[in-house]
Formats: structure tokens, C-alpha cells, sequence
């Protein structure tokens, strides 16, 4: 016989398919997520290890930038574009002022160590350059002063010592022979020990989140998140802007939740429904400070106590009395990413004891701003008594304020630098400072439930927020449909 | 701005910066402790009145809450309509048939509080009224049995008699009842302050009321609002607190809608904190509901408490859902006649009707406040049955189709078995009491207890808390529908003696008169308990675990004088309603409860105690709606445990009810078949070897055509693999791997195809009229049959050819025509019906009801499925009887067989 092809396999296939199709169709199954926030972030290309490519004799700093501007030609020209060389904002137009402001610090003042200007020996240690010296800002546009060892070298190998000049006993080859993508070592060293210490300034960035725990930062702790995963950066250009070094932020200039978290909703309508109102700060973050103590009060008045122990979290001869607090909930506005008010050298002080060095813009009737949290750093620092305005004195340096404790002689001494006129008569005010809080996520378990906010015992003030009472019972702000 | 202006904001301004100066440290330092009372924002000032209706600040008497309240509200018709003030007085009506005289906590013994409530002419007093009180101190809120009698006259109007139990008091240090007398010691209005005052001072009261000072007690609980004062010489009344009118000042006025914290004072751990860690008093009768169910109401996630929790680190759940919603105790339990939660329509409407509109008016209600409240089905708490169920319950607010729709199959059938609670209250995470045994005392007059959910003694902060799975068993709703819902059993052993007004529990006092003489043991009790003559009863050696022990102890309390002592046991169910979680980390696995019987959720057995004292078996209090239709069962080592039988409730539960027999039987048939053709085929193969190989004559014929072949081997696919699945839900326990829900959707799918399948076969059949292969014919059926039987029992072996040819037109022989049309047109049908009914109880549980339901059908099925399983085997092996072994197969392949080539004429294949 003939050999045929074996029709019945076809029957075979047939009656599988005949129970196994229906079968699929009906199963039980969970519906897969189409937005994979994994999908959002960029790619970590192999770095190439630079040990064996940078050679050559280092002396300086800016040794080692030439060295690294042979191959990487435009690095120094649009680092040089960025605040992070600049640290001055845009122009903007303030309705209190005739005269487009910058912001920045080196122009303007915050209620932690007050301002740079006359200051630079110190404050430059966190500047991207070398050599700024008060008076040789011509010189700074050299693109060989670009450091760029403070953002790419292993931060084992490098520090930076005063006016922003390489630490005193850096192997300058060793460090330059170290570079690589910036980690949240680089920034850190700045960024987490900004305002004079580990922790003091922001709430949601201190040393802690160099080894972070998953319930204390589930993007760095858990999945071990580099800053720059968020914070991306294009030629140099960190995407993210600081609310107090600005007025308004462009959104496309800044870091948000929903760069990598797009359209994905929580199970729960009822959390859906606070979306239009409650940012995903606000119950994602718990807690500020989680590990580390940040400091929530400065009292600058008490400095300068003769026979005063010091103490790192309480008092300081040269800064006065704080106040330090851990694991707190944090002070929650209303917040449309942009300030209301940022406080310009020369402004009046508040009417009603309280200075704003900035205040965050959004109320309940403005349907761009979301209830936000926020560190609320509370200081009392100089004012100019008869001039009622804020004074910025020279702290460091060989006259400056902590090496003779001496508040007239600070001040005296930053007149003709910052161009503001001193009466000789001081004395001190309460000043806020609101610091949004967008680090130390917790996983997802730990986020906020209703009772956080809700109830007899909620967190929120419902009357300051703008509120009748409790929306769970008054329900939800009218928004705009 | 003018002068005053300026000076006022340069004023504000400096408190202000003073302000933050002091404040901000202490305030960043730490949170307030106390919330500030903040006075009541509604409620207008008035004057309190004593008893007579005049201002206390002139009389210096105590506060009447009926005359100060009575001012505006109707404080007559909220006494009369308020069960909390009520307690069981006006259904008082003591039996010889039973102890309890009432359906409340006046009148209805409670083993736990042990204490009774003397009936008139009970010959030994053990609770007087007077001292009924000062024992349940902190559950009575007066009214009621606090100032009326048992037949309804004010208690001041009783004679002091040390024979009346309503107007004496048992001394303790004699043992002899003394005459109370009521006058002096005052009665107790129903007190509105303990919950409607921002924080009352329930300690102060019940100090008054365990004192005996009940005309006091109201008073007391204003101490410390800066009110009234409280010294030795008695209470004084506040003259700054008033105003020249002798009302109150408006900052006094801290009258507020109970909270939580009000209803928790007598109920139980409600902790509103959300910062301060919830510690739980672990089977602490201060927290009633607490101690005896592990409830606990708190927003507060169970891993933020400072329990000592076992895998404390995995809990993040809150303890009760609805308490981190914000719910209030009285959104729930509200008020029966509050406006603002009428239920939608009461009573019988027409159908049209969705919504009444005729409601009481708000100022109405304020004066009128039905303090009865809104209630649910609890098994312990009796009174006012006819309250039941008046409350919103979790259908009310939740649909559970909706609800369950992405993942629950046969959402109604589940929803008509099984209470909410029973998956959504899973396990309780607080320890609660599992046994008390009054048969012996401690020295401190305590009982041996128990608390079950919490190893090593429950008090202290070292013991692991690991929580324990509450108890199902079937509730009878008011409404009459019947679910599984989660208990905790408390199981108590006790004393009984005969009164003469009917048995009665042993008094404390004659308990502690047997086993203690001036404090300690005495000495006779001590030598037959204390096993390690140690000197001292360790909780181990203190039960009755002997004829020996149980003997003494009887002797010594019948010296006392009590008839007939005797040991009874009885379990009491208490409902658990409260600590509810949300899906989640509700019970969602299928196998929680869908596997086998002594893992499943609604059959594993909860332990009632640790012994049975000298082997008396407990009892099932009567009287609740709760059927415990399982059996109490006592293990070897003397512990007592509660197995449920779900059966007995007509419930059969997938992979954990099953029918022994069946299984047995069906097996049975099934290994039998498979025992039977593997003897059969050895035999043939060793007579097969034995045989001179002569190959018979054969010739090829097409035997089935292509659409037979393709509904056959359809069919054998979807039967083996519905044997398969149907295996695995029948016993879920054996198959972990597979997923249940999983294998029951393919289940499904699988019948679905193959009641398709048969369908069209049967249709192909009738249509090509091939029908009449499968119908025996009956000429001649007997004497056919019996010559194939005989065939396969003789000349099968000796290689003899077929007795029936097998032709394309007449495949069949009589055996097979016998089996197949008994299969194909019996069973088959028979296990399509019932799965069909069983995947129907969901839409159309009626029609499954009309054959007795799942306990029923289910069971048939099983037998059916295996009887399939045995054929199958037999079938198989049928096939390899052919021209060779494998050539029937073959041509159920190929649709071409070889077949014995028999000599008559026939058709030929084309």
C-alpha cells in the first residue's frame, strides 16, 4: 500500500484545538499591566574604565580638566550652562520687584548658613569649579576651572577643600583615572550634606540613602536607583529644579512621579479619587528623615555664647541653637511647583514676625496645585533693624563672624560685597523655609491609609488646607470639570 | 491703622515670635498629649437639677441626670426605649425550668463573671441586686435595674430585708446576708454623661458604684470636667463653672454624639490613636468583647501595635478596616429612629415603592431619641431579640457579586453558604479566653483559665501572640437564611447544686469555703491535688482530673450544705463581627477551605479546653441561633475539642465533604477492572506464548469513517482529562500544585465540549440511523450475550476466532452493544444532568435544591466519574482483543482494520 499521509494527525491537532482554545479563553487570569514603569528609565550604558586612557602629570584641578576636554570637547561649555556652575535661575518678573530677579545662591540667602557672598572659601566646596574667589568672576568663565572630578571621580579618591581647589593631598591621577557615570556618591557629598552637615537641609536626602534600606527609599533601597535614573541628564543638563533657587519651574524642567509611573492607577477608586487633589508624595512618604536627623529649627541669636558646650544636634558656638528631628510627619500645602514669594536681598521683612525666605504657591481654589509635603525649616537669623531687612553676614574667613563672634563686624564686612546697605543696628527674626519632599519613597505597603489624614486623629488641618471640614465627611474640593 | 490697631498687631506679633520662640522646641520635641476639650459647638447651656428639680448649686445634692436632661429631651421615653439601661429588667421572670430569669446580663448567669443574681427564695444569696451592681460596676449605665425593682417599683421603696435579694447584701466576712437599704444608699439614673461627655470619668463612677455610693455615681462621673469636686466629705458643685443664672457656662458644656472611645469604655479595645502603638490586656474581662473574641477596633496597622505578634513583620493590614475608614461605632449600631439612618423602607410595601420620605423630623429626634440601638445576629447577647438584625449589615453597604466578580466563581452560591465575616474576619490577632474551669478556685477566688491565640502566660509582654482561626458554624439569620459564620467558643465548667427553687451554679463563696480555709489550701484539698507535694497547686495540679478529686471536693462543698453537687461543662459560642479586613488579606486561596478535612476552614477542629474535668463532656448552651451541628470530641490526652460537620448542615464543600463509601466503592470498581484485565491479558499472553504461531486470516476493512474517529477521540480526550480535573477538586489536598479555581474553570470548559460533542454524535448517529448499532437487539440478546461471555472466558485464550464478525455495519457484539448503550445512554447522561445541576446551584440553586442539593448530586457524580474510570480501563483493554493487539487502536486511527476474515459473504470495503 501506498504511504499516505497520516490524516489523523490533522484530526489529532483538530481535537486539541477543539479543547484547548476554549480552555485558554476561559482560564482565570490577571490582567497584565501595559504600563511598565521599568520601560521609563534609562539605559546604564557599560562605562569605559578610564584607568589606562588618562595619563600625564597632574598639578592642579585644571590639569586634569584640559586633560579631560581633549576627547570630551564640549563637556566644560555646557556644564558651564547648567546652575549647577551658574547657581543663579533665569530671570524672572516678580510682581514686588520693577526689576527682573535671579535666584540663586550666589545672589540670595537661605535660613541655613544665610549666603555664599564673602563666603566662597567655604561654600565653594560644592561648587562644579575651582579658584572662585570673591572678585575673580571674570576668571570663572574659564572652562578649564569646570571640576569635573567632583561629579565623575570615585568620591574615595576626591574632595574638594576651599574655593571649591581640590582637598589638600588628592592624587589628582588617581581620582581622574577613577571617572565614571555620577553615582549617588557624587551627589550626594553635596547634596545630602548641604547646610552644613549630614541630613541638615533637605529631610529626604541625607547619608542614609548612600546604603538605604527598601522601607526607607524603595527606588534607591530596593531597586538601587542612581539619581541620575530620575534626574536625567542630557549634555550635562540635570533635569529637576530646586523650588527655593527658583519662582516658577517649568514642569518639563522637572523630575516628577509620572515620568516613569504613567497612567497607572491604584486598585482603589476611592484613592483614584484623590489624585486630582493629593500628590503621590503625600501618602507615598510617610515620614521625613527616616534614619537620619534633619534640623527643622536654627535659632542663629544664641551663636556666640562663651563657655557653652557644643553639641552637633543642639548647639554650636559658631551657629547657635537647633533643633533636630527624625522620622516626623512633614508640614503638608497646598503646591503648584512654583513659589509664591522667594524672599530677594533687600525685601522687607514680614509684617507679622514671620519672614518667608520662600512660600510655596497653590490654595484649594487653584486646580493645578496638589496638598504637598514639606520640610518646614524655622529660623531666626539677622535683620537690619532700621533698614527692616534681611542681613547676610561673613561667616568664614580671617574677619568673618566664627572666628570672632562678632555680628557687627560680619555684617559691616559683607556691605559692599552683597551691596546692601548695614544701619549698625541688628537684630533677629523668625524666618520660614518650605522644602518640598519628594525622596525617601516607601514601598508601596507603607503609604498612608485613610486614618493618617482622616478622622479625629488625622495629620492634615483641614481648615488651614481651605477645607469646611474633614472631605471624608464634607467632601472633596470642587475641582473644574 | 489706628493706635489701638497698631498696638494690638505689634502685640499679636510679639506673642507671636515669643511664642515660637518657647514653642517651637517643645512643639517639634514632642506631640500635645491631649487633644484640648474643645466645648460642644450645638448644644445650648443649662442647668443642672438634682432629684427634686433644683439647681444643684443651690440644693448641693447630687446630679439627676432625668430631671438636668429631662429639661429638653424626654428622658422618660429614652430610658423606656434604651436596652443598655434595660439589661434584662422587664423580661425578669425567673423558671424552675433554667437559672436565668432574663435574657440580659441582670438575670442571665454568665460563667465567666460567675457571680449569680439570687432569684427571691434561693436559699443561699450570692448576688443581691445591690451587689449585682457594685460587681458589674462598668457595664451598667443605671436605669433599669439601678433604681427599679423586679416587679417595676422604685428600688427607694423597698423595706431593707436581709431575705429579699433586691434589699439586702451578702457580708463577705460572715457569709450572711444584711439588709440594704436603698434610701441611704440612693439608685442610679440612667447616665447620660458616660456617653455623651468628651471623657467622662468612668473610673471615679464606678469607684461610687462598687462602694455602694449609686446615688453618687452620676456625679461622680463629672469629676474632673472642673464641674463638681469630689472629697471625703462628698461632692461640691463648682460655683465658677455656672453662670449667675445657675447654667452652666458654655466651655462646660462638653455634651457630643457618643465616639469610640465612649462605646469602648465598656466594650471593649477601640485605640482611636494612630501614633501610640495598640497594647491589648490580653483576656482581660474589662474589655468584654475583647477577652472573649480577640476583637479589637483600631485604624492602626497590626504591625505598628506593640503586640508581640508572630510574623508580626508581614501584618500590614489594619486591625479593622472600617475603623481606618473612619467609620464610628454608631454609624452602625445607630439609634432606631435617627433620620439620618432610616433604613430605605421597613415593613411590607408595594413593590414600587424604593424610598419613604416620611421620616422623623431632626428636632424630634433630639427629644425623642429611641436609645435603642441598631443591632446584628450575636449568639451571646440575647436581649431584645426582637432587635436582631435591625442593623446595616455588610450586604447593606457592599455588593458582593460586585465585590467578587474578578476572581470568586459561583459568587452566590459562596454568599448563600458562608457569613462575610467567615472569610473577611479570618484571624484574630488578639488572644481571647478559650476555657474557664470554675470546678477549682485559686487562692485569689479566681477560675483555672485559658486564653487561646497567645502562648505562654497572656499577660505578659514575652508571650508570643500568634492569633487564632475562629470557629464556623451555622447561624440562623433573622431572616431565616442560614451561613457559616466565625465564633469564638468559650467552654466553662462549674459546680451545680440543687436549690430549691431548681439548680443553681455554686456560689463563689461556698467554692472558695471547700477549697480554701483561711486563704490557702486546705489540707486535704492540698494532699489529693498537689502531685509534686511541692506544698503549692501549680496550674497543672489545680483540676479535677480524678473520681478521687471530684469526690473530695463534692464531699466538702455537700458539708457546706449544698444538695447534689455536680460537675456540668457548657460552651458558649461568641459571635465575631468586628476586626474586619479587606480583600486583600481576606481569605482568597480556594484551598483554605476547598481541601481536606482537618486543614479546611469549615471542618478543622478548634480546641475548647485542655481537659475535661474527671471526663465531663461540655455542652452547647441552648437558646442561640447558632447550630453547632458537629461533635465535641475528648482526644487521648484528655483534651476537649470542637470537630464541626458540615455535612450536618447540608453543606458539601468541594475537596474537603466527601462520602466514604463512594469512594471506596468506586475505587473499588476501578482497581477491580484494572486487576481483572491484567489477569485477563496475562492469561492470554501465556496461552498465546503456548499456542503454535498460525496467523489467522485477516483482511482490511474501513471500519470507522473519518467523523467517528474524530467525536471518538474528542470524547476520550475531554473524559480523561474531566476524570483528571474532577479528581483533583474532589481531592484538592493530594494535588497541591494545581490551582483549584484554575481546575474548575477547565472542568467546566471540558463538559461544555463535551455535552457539545455528545450532542452532535448523538445527532450524527440518529441522522445516518447508525443510532441502531448501540440498541441490543432483543432476539436473541440472552443466548448472543452469553456466547461472547463465553468467548471471553474460553475461547479468547485458546486463540478461537471472534463468535461475531465485526463489520463497518455491525461493529458491535452483544456485550459491547449491553455496555455501551448502558454508558452512552445512562451514565453519560446521567453525569451530564448532574454536573449540569452542580454548575447550575449558582444561577438556579431551586432546581439543584429539587434533588437535594450539592450533598447529594455531588456525591452521585463522584460514583458516576468512577464507574466511568473502571469502563474506560475495561474499554482499553477490550481494544487490544482484536486481529492483533493494537489494531483496533489502529483503526480507530486510521478508520482501516484488519479483521478476522471470516468465510460468509459480506459487503466489501471501498
Amino acid at each position: 500500500m501506498k504511504k499516505r499521509f497520516p490524516f489523523w494527525i490533522l484530526g489529532l491537532v483538530g481535537i486539541l484545538l477543539i479543547v484547548l482554545v476554549p480552555i485558554l479563553y476561559f482560564m482565570p487570569r490577571a490582567a497584565a499591566s501595559s504600563n511598565d514603569p521599568w520601560s521609563k528609565l534609562p539605559e546604564h550604558p557599560v562605562h569605559v574604565d578610564h584607568k589606562d586612557i588618562v595619563k600625564g602629570d597632574f598639578k592642579t584641578g585644571q590639569d586634569v580638566t584640559r586633560a579631560c576636554l581633549v576627547c570630551h570637547k564640549d563637556a566644560a561649555e555646557d556644564l558651564m550652562m547648567t546652575t549647577h556652575w551658574t547657581w543663579e535661575s533665569k530671570p524672572f518678573d516678580v510682581p514686588w520687584r520693577d526689576q527682573p530677579v535671579t535666584i540663586g545662591k550666589i545672589n540670595q540667602i537661605n535660613n541655613f548658613c544665610i549666603g555664599t557672598q564673602g563666603n566662597e572659601n567655604k561654600c565653594m566646596s560644592c561648587h562644579a569649579g575651582y579658584g572662585w574667589e570673591e572678585g575673580k568672576k571674570t576668571e570663572q568663565a574659564n572652562p578649564e576651572n569646570v571640576d569635573c572630578l567632583a561629579c565623575h571621580a570615585d568620591t574615595g579618591l576626591y574632595g574638594k577643600g576651599t574655593y571649591g581647589n581640590p582637598a589638600d593631598g588628592v592624587d589628582l591621577l588617581a581620582a581622574a583615572q577613577s571617572v565614571r557615570a555620577p553615582t549617588r556618591e557624587n551627589c550626594g557629598k553635596c547634596h545630602f550634606d548641604g547646610g552644613g552637615g549630614n541630613g541638615v537641609k533637605h529631610g529626604d536626602l541625607d547619608e542614609s540613602l548612600y546604603f538605604p534600606d527598601e522601607n526607607e527609599d524603595v527606588h534607591m533601597g530596593k531597586l538601587n536607583f542612581q539619581c541620575t535614573d530620575c534626574h536625567v541628564t542630557t549634555n550635562h543638563q540635570v533635569l529637576g529644579r530646586m523650588i527655593a533657587d527658583n519662582y516658577t519651574i517649568d514642569p518639563k524642567e522637572q523630575v516628577s512621579c509620572e515620568q516613569c509611573h504613567v497612567n497607572q492607577k491604584h486598585e482603589d477608586e476611592r484613592i483614584n479619587s484623590h489624585l486630582t487633589s493629593v500628590a503621590c508624595q503625600t501618602c507615598h512618604i510617610p515620614a521625613l528623615a527616616v534614619q537620619d536627623p534633619t534640623k527643622v529649627y536654627w535659632d542663629w541669636s544664641q551663636a556666640g555664647q562663651e563657655g557653652r558646650e557644643d553639641d552637633h544636634f543642639t548647639y554650636l558656638k559658631i551657629k547657635g541653637e537647633f533643633v533636630y528631628d527624625k522620622n516626623f510627619a512633614p508640614t503638608y500645602l497646598w503646591f503648584n511647583g512654583n513659589n509664591e514669594y522667594r524672599y530677594i536681598l533687600g525685601d522687607k521683612i514680614g509684617a507679622d514676625g514671620v519672614t518667608y525666605i520662600n512660600k510655596p504657591a497653590g490654595s484649594i481654589g487653584d486646580p493645578t496645585a496638589k496638598i504637598f509635603p514639606f520640610k518646614l525649616h524655622i529660623a531666626k537669623q539677622p535683620y537690619d533693624v532700621v533698614n527692616q531687612y534681611l542681613l547676610q553676614p561673613i561667616t568664614s574667613g580671617k574677619d568673618g563672624f566664627w572666628t570672632n563672634f562678632n555680628w557687627d563686624q560680619a555684617f559691616k564686612l559683607a556691605a559692599p560685597i552683597t551691596g546692601l546697605n548695614y544701619s549698625g543696628q541688628y537684630g533677629f527674626t523668625t524666618t520660614y523655609m518650605y522644602w518640598p519632599t519628594t525622596h525617601m519613597v516607601q514601598p508601596a505597603t507603607q503609604a498612608l491609609q485613610c486614618d493618617a489624614c482622616h478622622g479625629e486623629n488625622g495629620r492634615m488641618d483641614w481648615k488651614a488646607l481651605g477645607y469646611p471640614g474633614d472631605p471624608i465627611e464634607w467632601g472633596a474640593r470642587a475641582t473644574p470639570k | 491703622m489706628n493706635k489701638r490697631q497698631l498696638s494690638f498687631v505689634l502685640l499679636l506679633t510679639g506673642l507671636l515670635i515669643l511664642g515660637l520662640g518657647f514653642g517651637i522646641q517643645s512643639a517639634l520635641a514632642k506631640r500635645s498629649e491631649t487633644p484640648i476639650a474643645a466645648a460642644s459647638p450645638i448644644h445650648p447651656t443649662f442647668a443642672l437639677l438634682d432629684a427634686n428639680g433644683e439647681q444643684v448649686l443651690k440644693s448641693g445634692k447630687n446630679i439627676s441626670t432625668m430631671q438636668t436632661c429631662g429639661q429638653c429631651h424626654d428622658t422618660a421615653y429614652i430610658q423606656q426605649h434604651a436596652f443598655h439601661s434595660d439589661l434584662g429588667l422587664s423580661a425578669y421572670a425567673p423558671s424552675d425550668k433554667t437559672w436565668d430569669a432574663s435574657n440580659g446580663i441582670f438575670g442571665q448567669w454568665d460563667p465567666l463573671t460567675y457571680r449569680y443574681l439570687s432569684e427571691k427564695g434561693d436559699q443561699r444569696l450570692d448576688l443581691s441586686t445591690a451587689e449585682w451592681l457594685m460587681v458589674n460596676a462598668n457595664r451598667v449605665v443605671g436605669g433599669g435595674p439601678a433604681d427599679t425593682s423586679r416587679e417595676g417599683q422604685a428600688l427607694t421603696s423597698l423595706k431593707s430585708d436581709a431575705n429579699n435579694p433586691e434589699a439586702s447584701i451578702l457580708n463577705a466576712e460572715t457569709g450572711q446576708p444584711e439588709a440594704w437599704d436603698w434610701s441611704q444608699s440612693g439608685t442610679m439614673e440612667m447616665n447620660c454623661f458616660v456617653c455623651h461627655l468628651q471623657d467622662p470619668n468612668n473610673d471615679q463612677r464606678v469607684k461610687a458604684i462598687q462602694a455602694g455610693d449609686f446615688g453618687g455615681a452620676n456625679t461622680a462621673t463629672l469629676v474632673g470636667t472642673g464641674i463638681v469636686t469630689h472629697t471625703s466629705k462628698g461632692y461640691f458643685w463648682n460655683d465658677a463653672a455656672f453662670d449667675e443664672n445657675g447654667n452652666l457656662k458654655d466651655k462646660y458644656v462638653l455634651i457630643q454624639d457618643p465616639t469610640n472611645a465612649n462605646c469602648a469604655a465598656c466594650h471593649g479595645e477601640v485605640h482611636p490613636e494612630t501614633q501610640e502603638p495598640l497594647v491589648v490586656s490580653a483576656c482581660d474581662l474589662n474589655y468584654p468583647q475583647t477577652a472573649t473574641t480577640g476583637q479589637v477596633i483600631a485604624a492602626q496597622k497590626i504591625n505598628a501595635s506593640g503586640m508581640n505578634l508572630a510574623d508580626k513583620q508581614t501584618l500590614n493590614r489594619s486591625w479593622d478596616i472600617h475603623a481606618e475608614r473612619q467609620l464610628k461605632c454608631t454609624d452602625c449600631h445607630f439609634a432606631l429612629n435617627n433620620p439620618a439612618h432610616a433604613l430605605e423602607l421597613q415593613g411590607n410595601n408595594p413593590d414600587h415603592l424604593v424610598y419613604d420620605p416620611r421620616k422623623l423630623d431632626i428636632g424630634e429626634y433630639i427629644q425623642r431619641p429611641d436609645h435603642n440601638f441598631a443591632r446584628g445576629q450575636s449568639a451571646q447577647f440575647n436581649i431584645d431579640p426582637e432587635l436582631k438584625g435591625t442593623m446595616r449589615r455588610c450586604e447593606s453597604c457592599h455588593d458582593a457579586n460586585k465585590a467578587h466578580a474578578d476572581w470568586l466563581p459561583y459568587v452566590d452560591k459562596h454568599m448563600a453558604a458562608v457569613a462575610c465575616e467567615s472569610c473577611h474576619i479570618s484571624k484574630m490577632y488578639a488572644p481571647a479566653i478559650q476555657s474557664y474551669d470554675w470546678t477549682v478556685v485559686t487562692p485569689s477566688g479566681q477560675a483555672a483559665s485559658v486564653c487561646r491565640g497567645v502562648e505562654g502566660d497572656p499577660n505578659s509582654i514575652n508571650s508570643l501572640v500568634t492569633g487564632f482561626e475562629p470557629a464556623l458554624l451555622n447561624r440562623t439569620n433573622v431572616d431565616g437564611k442560614q451561613l457559616l459564620a466565625p465564633y469564638n467558643l468559650i467552654t466553662t465548667y462549674f459546680w451545680v447544686y440543687d436549690d430549691p427553687n431548681g439548680p443553681r451554679p455554686v456560689r463563689l463563696a461556698d467554692l472558695e469555703a471547700a477549697y480554701l480555709e483561711n486563704g490557702v489550701y486546705a489540707a486535704d484539698v492540698l494532699s489529693a491535688f498537689d502531685a509534686d507535694k511541692s506544698g503549692a497547686l501549680d496550674a497543672s495540679e489545680l483540676k479535677i482530673d480524678s473520681q478521687a478529686k471530684q469526690d473530695l471536693i463534692a464531699g466538702r462543698l455537700a458539708a457546706l450544705g449544698l444538695k447534689n453537687p455536680r460537675i456540668e461543662g457548657q460552651v458558649q459560642p461568641y459571635s465575631i463581627n468586628h476586626g474586619v479586613a479587606r480583600g486583600d488579606d481576606a481569605v482568597n486561596d480556594c484551598k483554605s477551605c476547598h481541601t481536606n478535612q482537618q486543614a479546611s476552614r469549615v471542618s478543622q477542629p478548634i480546641e475548647l479546653s485542655a481537659y475535661a474535668p474527671n471526663g465531663v463532656t461540655p455542652k452547647f448552651v441552648g437558646g442561640t441561633n447558632v447550630q453547632a451541628s458537629g461533635e465535641i470530641v475528648i482526644h487521648e490526652d484528655g483534651s476537649v475539642y470542637y470537630q464541626p460537620k458540615p455535612a450536618n448542615d447540608k453543606l458539601y464543600v468541594f475537596g474537603s465533604s466527601r462520602v466514604n463509601w463512594i469512594d471506596w466503592f468506586g475505587a473499588l470498581a476501578f482497581f477491580g477492572s484494572l486487576l481483572g484485565v491484567l489477569g485477563h491479558g496475562t492469561l492470554r499472553y501465556v496461552n498465546f506464548m503456548r499456542r503454535p504461531k498460525a496467523q489467522a486470516e485477516t483482511k482490511a476493512v474501513y471500519m470507522y469513517d473519518s467523523y467517528r474517529r474524530f467525536w471518538h477521540w474528542l470524547q476520550t480526550v475531554v473524559i480523561v482529562m474531566l476524570l483528571f480535573t474532577g479528581l483533583i477538586i474532589h481531592r484538592p489536598d493530594i494535588f497541591g500544585i494545581f490551582s483549584f479555581r484554575g481546575v474548575v474553570t477547565i472542568h467546566n470548559v471540558l463538559a461544555a465540549i463535551l455535552v457539545v460533542n455528545a450532542l452532535l454524535s448523538v445527532f450524527y448517529h440518529l441522522s445516518t440511523g447508525r443510532m441502531q448499532e448501540y440498541i441490543p437487539r432483543p432476539y436473541g440478546f440472552f443466548d448472543d450475550a452469553i456466547v461472547q461471555a463465553k468467548y471471553y472466558i474460553g475461547g479468547i485464550f485458546k486463540g478461537e476466532p471472534h463468535p461475531f464478525e465485526k463489520t463497518p455495519n455491525s461493529r458491535m457484539n452483544p456485550i459491547q452493544k449491553f455496555t455501551y448503550f448502558g454508558i452512552l445512554m445512562v451514565l453519560l447522561p446521567l453525569q451530564i444532568l448532574t454536573g449540569a445541576l452542580m454548575w447550575g446551584v449558582q444561577r438556579w440553586p431551586a432546581i439543584a435544591g429539587w434533588f437535594g442539593g450539592l450533598p447529594v448530586l455531588a456525591p452521585f457524580h463522584s460514583l458516576v466519574a468512577w464507574l466511568f474510570a473502571a469502563f474506560i480501563v475495561v474499554h482499553v483493554y477490550m481494544t487490544t482483543t482484536g486481529a492483533t493487539p493494537l489494531e483496533a487502536i489502529r483503526a480507530m486511527v486510521t478508520g482501516w482494520e484488519e479483521v478476522e476474515a471470516h468465510s460468509h459473504e459480506e459487503p466489501s470495503a471501498s
